[in-house]
């Protein structure tokens, strides 16, 4: 069934843009944040049809970026970048930490969590960089993870430190 | 800490100039106003004389860049200025800072160009997974609307969604207009026929910062800062085994080896240093050797067989295998490839096959031969830089340390045995890909 | 003229306008420069394949040939004098063959693939690649009737820029990135639009395939027979391929004034009707126990005993898809012989409109086009459609007078949007009247089949603009050529019989037309002329077997008012129209040849200006323009009655807007591959008639008038104008024109 407001807030955004097209990204950015993370079928019926483009064109956007979600995530995303600063720094004993703290594999998703590995998240000075939620964390050791997973489990949600460089 | 006054971090203390006040105090906006008070010419002359060049890699004038947006009554168009904050080299987190602790600063140098080209309309493209720095710039903007700054001009922050090419500019521009950001055959250039097939500026977030300097100090004193050919100064993004990390606002021609060693705290854990990426993953590596001889400018790191690319400096420590290094970064580019063009498409995954086939062991003599086959065959043969840039790094790890990737093939395994920093890591999964039967190479 | 260039390829100088293609412009000199996702009817190059890499004099790197145009002193070495391109040519080669399955001897494709020949020509005749290929299922279906290996796909994109740039339907898009790129359609939605087929002529691998098509035939035991599509008035120039006597496909013959190299699903996919199990075969005589087979002889003898007791009083209904050639019979027969005048005949065409002739392909250079009428332009001529899309991408300003037009007008409102048009001071008029490149089109019903839009392009000054001109879209394939050819054998005009002796229909249209089918009933007697059982079981006395324009030898003349000829694909399981009709004819003492080139002959020194037919092969020309003769005016027409605006409790009536899909019909009905593309049994309204009556899309809804009702799911269409319901004809049953609709 639609989504409350979808259709008017996407008329709001597209109402930014000389041509509507351009506004196709930012809508199913917010149907991905309505719609628990992740696009289904129906976020795409929505999306098309408030922007006067098909389901089809959608998913052809959608599944060219990483951080469109094609199926369901967990209710805490982590990200944990492997390129090469991170990689460098520990970043495969974070992941493992990881798996062995959630007791899942990279690449799985549970109700409560979805954990992969991402690409350069552009903090490779404060390498490693986890994004929980799409907030980054810097310099995170294997030793951290621990309290990291406690944190999230813990329910309350503390601001990412801000890099300081 | 920095040993040069810092012109694009000015007034910023260590912290962040986030509140409006607080960098009008530092006499904030003062370089608009300045700019304003000139014809769009007079400000691009300025640009010219400082001798600005693209900060994002490319290391265009960015005078020169202005200048070929045509003047309004020669094309009946709305003009647009596009700004490349989609950051995204491995490597480089420079202009993620810029916008963090600088954000005024930032727009400012927008509104100034968009005066210089007569845009009445900017459009930031800023990296999805930066959503603090696109925070921080909406809140910086409000306060600038709130204080009448912004004038009839619009600026819109537009978020990516998780693909490097955007980085790319037609590609950014592609997907901007809310298509694939897959890049377009040049011509038709951006400046005659960018957004919305109107003539388009598409400039880097630390070039237009600073843009903002040279209107304020004016082009001739900019231009005293550096090195011939490479002026003014340069936030160079620091990584890998280094103590400090971090992000360092040096003039141009700074030895590599004094970012290292003396700002960068040398290499951790008392270990050497092996090789550096001098400007982000794209480029040629540089031998411990190599990179000790060279400065941080475009003229030394070209006589070096490579390039400043995105002031990136990966510092990487003998425990570093280089096959090891090829798979990670080929993986990376086969991961990103857009998938429009055949080399591109089809040569990073075969690439990487094969480096991945030499660390484990099954490698060949054949194999190798088929590498530089491969790497070349992809070389420049690609619609844009993504698969280029593959093949010529992968290529320079093999040409410089030819004789890891062979201890590889008569060892019938890694050399490092388990040891190497980069041992087992793992690259991310293909996104979306859920078919049964996919890929295995 | 444009600047002539000179530019050199592979040290061969040639001289091509400035501006043309490299592609092109080597081809002028002889030289291939091997291309793969080049294709410049889907607009603007994009280089993504790279086998066209060359080398050009003062730049350093490799370029996309496909991606120059020729400039003056240009210097360019293709794979054959550069060594460079070669590698490149061949590094392109094989990265395309990395994932490339080996199922040629299996693959529809082979022997026709442009990939296996420029493998052939340049490949490298064996593998580096020494990891697994990707494997996916294979194949996946697009829709019922495109099938779909991901396996063999090399990317190219040029069905889903057909999908996005031409057709604009957006159904068939890339997926993913990189090398896990697939073409695809949303989840499991098949590929529904009116142009679909041309993904499979334009892949140019065996990725998209026919299911119709699929292991039917080989390219080496086929034949292609050049011919021109009769299902409706563009008249596409088709090449069907034939198979031991069998139709086995259709695909495009591009004539470029025309169609353009494009086909719709309905042209391309409904030949199996001429395999349909309810096919007529042989005559069919009225006995005690219904209709029963009888020889020719008898049924002739039937037909002439019949003819001769209905004497004058009969009326022949007409189609309107019969070739000119078989009108012309018909009316030789029973004008000549007979003196049988009496005729229902299918939507007249204006000859006023031949004094703003145009190539349909004018409309891709148009600055302004304004259609009017209340039918999509898709249903009626779907081609033109294309065009019309062309037009708007190539910078003209398209206005649509209409339902579901950017000028909203209600049913039946063409007329007077053209009146206001050419009133002075009239805005739009103003700009039409000063553009040197102004096209009107009228699409749907009404207007006395041109003639108003031949008087509002009078009125605008478009006689003398050879950029400017009109278009009647008409409901019929060749309406306006059986006219004619009815018209011209004979002058006395046309009486009214009364009680009706005989009624003749000719063709499956005309059978199905509910107007003739309220004739029938009121005639003694009734002849059928048709190709299947179920148009014809039930009311007629005898039954001829028809024959599809597949089938036939004839020549159609499009809406354009260009003859087109017909030319025989398949020998029909039944005698050709033309030999019973000239056997027939002889028995009345009307001399008739059997032969469509005799009878075409005879004809067009009566009508068509004496043109010689052996000028129709090929690519047809159109006819130069003829001097404005004013059409007879129109007859004061009431206007219908909007529908009562909303008050209180009772939320009113809506205008029922019926709606003859492209996808219906006897052929339709008999491809079960197409029933996917039918209409679906829906009810269209607008917004505000949907809020008024708390109406969502997906609602079952009831749709009643003066004692008939239909139960349909409703769909809000937001282009739709307010006061209209819109329904399919086929789910339309005997509906009124004002409906009452209200959710179930």
């Amino acid at each position: 069934m639609s989504t409350p407001g979808l259709y008017d807030e996407i008329q709001e955004i597209r109402a930014r843009y000389p041509e509507s097209l351009s506004a196709v990204m930012p809508a199913l950015q917010l149907a991905q944040e309505r719609s628990g993370g992740w696009l289904p079928e129906e976020a795409f019926r929505e999306v098309a049809d408030a922007l006067d483009l098909t389901p089809a064109y959608c998913l052809s956007i959608a599944s060219f970026y990483d951080m469109f979600r094609l199926e369901p995530v967990g209710e805490t995303v982590i990200e944990v970048c492997t390129n090469i600063s991170c990689g460098l720094n520990g970043a495969q004993q974070v992941v493992e930490a990881f798996e062995s703290e959630l007791g899942m594999k990279a690449g799985e998703t549970t109700d409560a969590f979805t954990l992969r590995t991402v690409e350069c998240l552009g903090g490779c000075g404060w390498a490693t960089i986890v994004a929980v939620n799409n907030r980054h964390r810097l310099n995170v050791q294997a030793g951290d993870v621990p309290r990291i997973v406690a944190e999230i489990r813990g329910v309350e949600w503390k601001e990412p430190d801000e890099p300081d460089a | 800490m920095s040993p040069t006054p810092e012109i694009v971090f000015a007034g910023c203390n260590g912290g962040a100039l986030t509140e409006i006040a607080d960098y009008e105090a530092v006499g904030g906006f003062q370089a608009l106003a300045k700019s304003r008070a000139l014809t769009p010419d007079d400000v691009i002359a300025e640009l010219n004389a400082s001798n600005l060049r693209g900060r994002g890699g490319a290391f265009f004038p960015t005078g020169r860049k202005w200048s070929f947006v045509p003047k309004p009554d020669k094309i009946d168009k709305p003009h647009y200025l596009v700004i490349n904050a989609d950051e995204s080299e491995p490597g480089t987190f420079k202009d993620r800072e810029i916008m963090l602790r600088v954000p005024f600063r930032f727009l400012e140098g927008c509104l100034i160009a968009a005066h210089a080209i007569e845009s009445k309309h900017v459009f930031i493209y800023i990296r999805g997974e930066y959503e603090a720095e696109f925070e921080v710039l909406v809140a910086a903007l409000e306060q600038m609307h709130a204080k009448m700054l912004v004038g009839d001009v619009t600026i819109v922050v537009h978020r990516g969604a998780g693909a490097y090419i955007c980085g790319e500019e037609t590609a950014l521009l592609e997907s901007l207009e809310g298509r694939r950001g897959q890049p377009r055959t040049k011509p038709p250039f951006p400046a005659i026929a960018g957004l919305y097939a109107s003539p388009t500026a598409v400039n880097n977030v630390e070039s237009i910062t600073s843009a903002t300097t040279v209107m304020e100090i004016g082009g001739a004193e900019y231009a005293k800062l550096g090195v011939e050919n490479s002026t003014g100064t340069r936030v160079f993004s620091l990584s890998g085994n280094v103590v400090n990390g971090g992000n360092y606002e040096l003039p141009h021609g700074f030895p590599l080896r004094d970012l290292i060693n003396e700002l960068g705290g040398g290499i951790a854990g008392g270990r050497s240093l092996k090789a550096v990426i001098p400007g982000g993953s794209s480029t040629v590596i540089l031998t411990a050797d190599e990179a000790n001889k060279v400065t941080l400018d475009f003229d030394s790191l070209v006589g070096a067989g490579t390039a400043i690319g995105s002031a990136a400096v990966i510092a990487l420590d003998d425990r570093c295998c280089m096959v090891q290094l090829a798979v990670r970064v080929s993986q990376f580019y086969e991961h990103e490839s857009c998938g429009k063009c055949t080399p591109c498409r089809v040569g990073t995954k075969w690439l990487t096959s094969i480096l991945q086939k030499i660390e484990d062991g099954r490698g060949t003599q054949a194999d190798m031969d088929l590498l530089v086959s491969v790497a070349e065959r992809i070389n420049g043969k690609c619609l844009c830089p993504l698969g280029d840039s593959d093949a010529i790094a992968v290529m320079s790890y093999f040409d410089k340390f030819r004789d890891e990737f062979q201890a590889h093939i008569d060892e019938g395994g890694c050399p490092f045995h388990g040891d190497s920093s980069l041992d087992s890591l793992l690259a991310p999964v293909a996104m979306h890909v859920h078919d049964e039967a996919v890929a295995h190479a | 003229m444009s600047d002539l260039v000179k530019v050199t390829i592979d040290d061969r100088e040639v001289e091509v306008p400035k501006g043309t293609g490299l592609v092109e412009t080597a081809a002028s000199a002889g030289i291939e420069i091997p291309v793969f996702c080049y294709e410049p009817r889907l607009g603007p190059p994009v280089g993504a394949c790279r086998m066209c890499l060359v080398e050009v004099e003062g730049l350093p790197k490799l370029q996309a040939g496909c991606t120059l145009t020729a400039q003056d002193g240009m210097v360019v070495k293709t794979a054959a004098s550069s060594e460079k391109a070669a590698e490149g040519q061949n590094a392109t080669l094989e990265f395309i063959l990395v994932n490339h399955p080996l199922d040629c001897p299996v693959c529809d494709k082979g022997g026709e693939c442009p990939l296996q020949d420029l493998t052939f020509r340049y490949g490298p005749g064996n593998t580096r690649m020494s990891f697994s290929k990707i494997t996916l299922e294979k194949p996946i279906p697009v829709s019922p009737l495109i099938a779909l290996d991901r396996e063999r796909c090399i990317l190219c994109y040029r069905c889903t820029r057909f999908s996005s740039d031409v057709a604009e339907d957006n159904q068939l898009v890339a997926r993913n990135r990189g090398t896990h790129t697939e073409i695809t359609t949303f989840e499991s939605d098949p590929y529904r639009a009116p142009f679909s087929g041309n993904v499979i002529e334009l892949c140019p691998v065996g990725a998209l395939t026919s299911t119709q098509y699929r292991f039917e035939a080989r390219p080496w035991d086929i034949q292609n027979v050049p011919t021109v599509c009769g299902l409706c008035s563009v008249g596409c120039n088709i090449n069907a391929t034939v198979r031991e006597g069998k139709v086995k496909r259709i695909l495009s013959r591009n004539h470029p004034e025309v169609d353009g190299g494009w086909l719709c699903d309905k042209g391309r996919f409904t030949y199996p009707h001429l395999i349909a199990e309810d096919r007529i075969t042989e005559p069919l005589v009225r006995g005690e126990l219904g209709l029963e087979p009888v020889g020719w002889d008898a049924a002739l003898d039937r037909a002439e005993t019949l003819l001769r007791s209905a004497g004058t009083r009969i009326i022949t209904a007409l189609s309107g898809s019969e070739s000119v050639e078989q009108a012309y019979a018909l009316a030789r027969l029973l004008r000549g012989g007979l003196g049988a005048h009496a005729a229902v005949l299918p939507e007249s065409t204006s000859d006023a409109l031949d004094a703003f002739r145009l190539p349909l392909s004018s409309l891709a250079e148009a600055e302004i086009v304004v259609v009017v009428g209340d039918d999509d332009v898709a249903d009626r001529a779907p081609v033109v459609d294309l065009w019309l899309k062309a037009a708007r991408r190539n910078g003209a300003e398209i206005v649509r007078y209409g339902p579901t037009g950017t000028e909203p007008r209600g049913p039946g409102g063409a007329a007077a949007a053209l009146r206001a048009l050419v009133r002075k001071g009239n805005k739009l008029g103003e700009r039409l009247r000063a553009s040197e490149r102004a096209i009107l089109v009228w699409s749907g019903a009404g207007g006395g089949g041109g003639a108003r839009l031949a008087e509002a392009a009078h009125a605008l000054g478009f006689e003398g603009k050879s950029g400017s001109g009109a278009f009647h879209l008409p409901a019929t394939p060749n309406g306006r050529g059986v006219a004619a050819a009815w018209a011209s054998a004979a002058d006395e005009d046309e009486a009214n019989p009364e009680p009706i002796g005989l009624l003749i229909v000719s063709g499956d249209s005309a059978a199905a037309d509910p107007a003739v089918r309220a004739l029938a009933e009121r005639a003694e007697h009734v002849i059928a002329i048709t190709m299947f059982h179920g148009l014809a079981v039930g009311w007629a006395d005898l039954v001829l077997p028809a024959t599809s324009s597949l089938e036939s030898d004839g020549t159609l003349l499009n809406l354009e008012g260009r003859l087109q000829r017909l030319r025989r694909a398949v020998i029909a399981p039944v005698p050709d129209e033309l030999a019973w009709l000239s056997q027939l004819a002889g028995r009345f003492d009307v001399e008739l040849s059997p032969h469509a080139v005799v009878v075409f002959d005879e004809l067009a020194a009566l009508i068509f200006g004496g043109v010689d037919g052996s000028e129709l092969n090929g690519t047809a020309p159109l006819p130069a323009r003829t001097p404005y003769v004013a059409p007879a005016p129109a007859a004061e027409v009431k206007p219908v009655a909007p529908a009562r605006p909303a008050d209180g409790h009772f939320v009113g009536e809506l205008r029922l807007l019926r709606y003859r899909p492209l996808f219906s019909g006897p052929f339709v009905e008999r491809v079960g591959e197409l029933t996917f593309q039918r209409p679906p049994a829906e009810l269209e309204l607008s917004t505000a008639d949907a809020d008024r009556r708390s109406i969502t899309t997906g609602d079952h809804v009831v749709v009643r008038s003066n004692g008939t009702s239909v139960e349909l799911r409703a769909r809000i269409n937001r282009g739709l104008v307010a006061g209209v319901a819109r329904v399919a004809d086929e789910h339309a049953a005997d509906l009124h024109l004002m409906v009452e609709v209200v959710k179930s």
